[in-house]
């Protein structure tokens, strides 16, 4: 049997550029949702967003989004000390919604006589989602199979699934996988009058949660087969053991109410990596603080692990929503919690909602030495993701 | 920068970038005009000159500014050396 590990991270998020930014602001419990300041919010309900708030590297010709996807692209490659020979059969899997979207509105805006801004009509050839991960294989030279997927929140997850089974096929030894999603005001303004965003930063598992915030970053994995890592010395994070990937068909943007649909993605990827739900001790939850995501992700965890000790926590309660980007930084997020042996809190949970009935941590970073751990990503209309990480053997 | 260093880079950027085989890029010399359509061209096409635009962009940290016309300096390698030069000694 062919195992998946992670030899390579790289992100861009809303507390900066890399991992380890990455890594400080979630350990340390900071939040990142600030004022919008790429977008006119002027008269909106919600006002805030978390934006990556450095400059992205990159020619301003490519998409935001393109950026921030080369980006993290370039790092992942290089931590894993992938030099440009080895890279030539590696395969590029990514999960993407917006694509060059938000070029693509400043020049509409333009036309409809309302942007400020001086609109390049070529940023239009990028505003489809395969951008990314035609600018990432052209640019880094990556010549195996390319495939772009995209099931709205759970694309970034999708994403490493698909990659996994890649790898453990036998079909590639390497793989670069991730999702990317810059703001765009489709999604802003969309969310914003389905009334599903918060006037204040998130707050999920709370009682009081009103809704998300929307974020955005890229991260990106370089997965590979053991054998092959073990071959090169590379140093391995952890194993992605093993996914679930289902659908509700329920609805369009409602879960399923009583969150099978979640639920057999769990079980799924358990049953995929040959594991028992009490071998299970973190789980980094889809967690988006609308009022029925996170009722529904409870009730399903519950249905799978039982309400006692597994520590559920939410990291989109300091970045936001990253959009397609969410499933591969949360994933990022629950390797390295396995790495450091600290679990990311779920900040601003002020007052836990009594239907969750699980220990959130809230407010600070907790210390736990876990041996597997899940990252829940579920997108709009019910396409729900479950990946399963092990800790790396030492 | 150096002109033949501008220069240099060029040649790899054709053939990391925009694909060309490493020999005809070696065999190209500073006069060799760029655009498609031109005699004794190497037939650069405005896809190609948007991806070498970014290149250098990014390559050489320069921004190539839209609303001045660009042409002249993407007639040959000559012209384009001396332009990146030009702008990344301050000009």
């Amino acid at each position: 049997m062919i195992r998946a590990v992670v030899t390579g991270l790289g992100a861009v998020t809303p507390f900066g550029l890399g991992v380890k930014t990455y890594w400080n602001g979630l350990a340390a419990g900071l939040c990142a949702i600030r004022p919008v300041t790429l977008l006119d919010t002027q008269g909106l309900r919600c006002r805030l967003a978390a934006e990556v708030p450095e400059v992205i590297p990159g020619s301003r010709r490519r998409s935001r989004a393109d950026r921030l996807a080369l980006a993290a692209a370039v790092e992942a490659l290089e931590d894993a000390h992938l030099e440009r020979a080895e890279r030539a059969e590696v395969a590029v899997v990514v999960g993407a919604v917006g694509g060059g979207m938000f070029e693509a509105e400043e020049w509409y805006w333009r036309e409809a006589g309302r942007g400020a801004v001086e609109p390049d009509r070529r940023a239009l050839g990028a505003v489809l989602p395969w951008s990314h991960a035609e600018v990432v294989a052209n640019a880094l030279g990556l010549y195996g199979p390319r495939e772009t997927l995209t099931t709205a929140c759970s694309s970034g997850a999708a994403a490493l699934a698909v990659a996994s089974e890649l790898v453990t096929t036998g079909m590639v030894d390497l793989v670069l996988a991730g999702g990317v999603d810059a703001i765009t005001r489709i999604c802003y303004l969309g969310f914003n009058a389905l009334k599903l965003l918060d006037p204040e930063p998130c707050r999920p598992f709370d009682r009081e949660r009103r809704g998300m915030s929307i974020g955005e970053g890229a991260g990106f994995f370089v997965l590979e087969s053991a054998e092959h890592a073990a071959a090169r010395g590379a140093r391995v994070y952890a194993e992605l053991a093993g996914y679930g990937m289902t659908s509700d068909a329920y609805h369009v943007t409602s879960p399923d109410p009583e969150g099978r649909g979640m639920a057999r993605a769990m079980v799924e990827a358990l049953t995929r990596s040959g594991l028992n739900a009490a071998d299970v001790g973190y789980a980094n939850a889809h967690g988006t603080a609308t009022p029925q995501n996170d009722r529904m992700e409870g009730l399903a965890l519950r249905a799978v692990f039982g309400a006692e000790g597994l520590l559920v926590s939410s990291t989109k309660s300091m970045i936001g929503h990253t959009m397609a980007a969410a499933g591969s930084l949360e994933a990022m997020a629950t390797v390295l919690a396995l790495v450091h042996d600290v679990i990311p809190p779920t900040v601003h949970l002020d007052s836990p909602d009594p239907e969750v009935a699980f220990d959130c941590v809230p407010h600070r970073a907790r210390h736990a030495a876990i041996e597997h751990a899940i990252s829940n990503s579920f997108g709009f209309g019910g396409q729900n993701v479950t990946l399963l990480f092990r800790r790396a053997c030492t | 920068m150096q002109a033949k260093e501008v220069l240099d880079e060029l040649k790899a950027i054709l053939v990391s970038r925009l694909k060309f085989d490493p020999r005809r890029a070696a065999e190209m010399t500073a006069d060799t005009p760029l655009p498609k359509g031109i005699d004794g061209a190497i037939g650069l096409d405005s896809l190609d000159f948007i991806e070498l635009s970014i290149a250098i962009e990014e390559r050489f940290g320069v921004v190539l500014d839209e609303s001045e016309d660009l042409a002249p300096h993407f007639a040959s390698l000559d012209a384009l050396c001396r332009f990146i030069v030009d702008r990344t000694n301050g000009g």
